[in-house]
């Protein structure tokens, strides 16, 4: 059998191990395993410029985000703020440092890591493709790619500060603070960022240049 | 969709996916030609670790729900809340949406994650005949909800960076935050490490072939 017609040919499902014929799909429609309904496989669609742009953005909200307060309390006229870092701290200082760490890897790291890890990756495809060393570089964010867009919850927090508000908000005054605003709009890049990277698009541009 | 050579499992043609990069691989050569990772077409351990990584989490759901979860202070009155009479407090408090979200974060799909899990491991280590398409669509729902249970722990540092002002208002974490941060985490990792083709290996119902 000869490999290269092999691989475009068929798809092997990730869960159940079906072996499905691949066909052409047209834009915007996913092709689900038809005896486990997991996914299988899309029309690759990612413009790397799109990327940039949306990791661009990305990065220059994520810092507001974390170092401006999220949430402002007024309660007797003392004020207290508080941003997602000082959230994860305030809870170590008390000795719960697994769920702080829970809190910053899920809220602060993993988010970062993300843009960063796919930052580089445009941009090792944009000008560095040829390199032997970047594409190792390229090839080690690919592998670990899943495992940190898994790890970032940012809409999940994104609710939390909803619940948290609405817990508090019989108790004292709230305020939203420009750290919100960032976080919300670093939310919502962030999403469209995910929307416009596509794994297997970004693996396939490392056959290119075999 | 088709499926010209109905419910041929890769494994007979000596194929498999990379579980890394998913790339089609042949099992004789045991590393993916695109990634470099090791490539096996089952990996018969996963049952093994699944079940202890569950077993550990269905341990540490009791102290999770059993124990106080925060320690409220309001004027000088301590209110230690368990996950479940936190919930009923806000009930009380007529916020009964936010109530609803908090009880499927915390309380509910905790526990349908376990049971599911011990389901799913049993149909896979003692052969129990469920429909594996059900159990499939089951485990999807796991995999995708699970991450929500993380909500919780938000709330909790957010509240207490916040509302720390000693006798007058106070939040703090209590100790089950930390055993419902590890069964997340655990509960999670069971998901993670099974490895699902195996359940699918045997098809002895009508109903699983298409």
């Amino acid at each position: 059998m000869d490999r290269d017609v092999l691989d475009k040919s068929i798809v092997l499902c990730r869960s159940c191990d079906l072996v499905v014929r691949k066909r052409a799909l047209p834009s915007g429609v996913r092709a689900l395993c038809p005896r486990c309904n997991s996914y299988l496989y899309d029309t690759p669609y990612c413009s790397i410029n799109g990327m940039l742009a949306l990791c661009l953005a990305a990065l220059a909200l994520y810092f507001p985000a974390n170092f401006f307060p999220v949430l402002e309390l007024h309660f007797l006229g003392s004020v207290r703020t508080t941003t997602i870092f000082g959230g994860a701290m305030s809870v170590a200082d008390q000795g719960y440092w697994v769920v702080a760490i829970a809190v910053l890897t899920a809220a602060v790291i993993a988010p970062g890591l993300l843009i960063l890890s796919v930052l580089l990756q445009v941009l090792i495809v944009k000008y560095q493709l040829h390199n032997p060393f970047f594409r190792k570089i390229y090839k080690g964010f690919l592998c670990q790619h899943n495992l940190i867009s898994q790890l970032s919850m940012l809409e999940i927090y994104m609710i939390s500060i909803f619940v948290s508000v609405f817990q508090l908000s019989d108790y004292t005054d709230l305020y939203f603070g420009i750290g919100t605003f960032c976080f919300t709009m670093l939310f919502i890049v962030v999403i469209f960022l995910q929307r416009e990277y596509d794994i297997e698009h970004m693996w396939s541009v490392l056959n290119e240049y075999k | 969709m088709s499926t010209s050579n109905t419910s041929a499992q890769g494994q007979r043609l000596g194929l498999t996916c990379c579980p890394t990069c998913t790339n089609l691989c042949q099992t004789q050569n045991k590393t993916c030609p695109r990634c470099g990772q090791e490539v096996t077409s089952r990996d018969y351990s996963s049952i093994q670790k699944s079940w202890a990584l569950l077993i550990t989490a269905a341990i540490l759901l009791f102290p999770a729900n059993l124990y106080p979860i925060t320690v409220m202070t309001s004027q000088g009155q301590v209110r230690k809340d368990t996950i479940f009479s936190g919930i009923n407090h806000l009930i009380q408090l007529d916020l009964l949406p936010i109530a609803i979200i908090l009880f499927t974060a915390s309380i509910l799909v905790p526990m349908l994650k376990i049971i599911g899990l011990c389901i799913y491991l049993l149909a896979i280590s003692f052969e129990v005949p469920i429909s594996k398409r059900k159990l499939m669509a089951g485990f999807h729902i796991i995999e995708w909800i699970g991450r929500w249970s993380m909500l919780d722990l938000f709330v909790i540092s957010i509240t207490a960076a916040l509302v720390n002002m000693g006798q007058l208002f106070d939040a703090k974490p209590a100790p089950a935050a930390t055993a419902f941060a590890l069964v997340i985490l655990l509960t999670q990792l069971a998901a993670k490490v099974l490895d699902t083709r195996l359940l699918w290996d045997r098809l002895e119902s009508n109903d699983d072939r298409t």
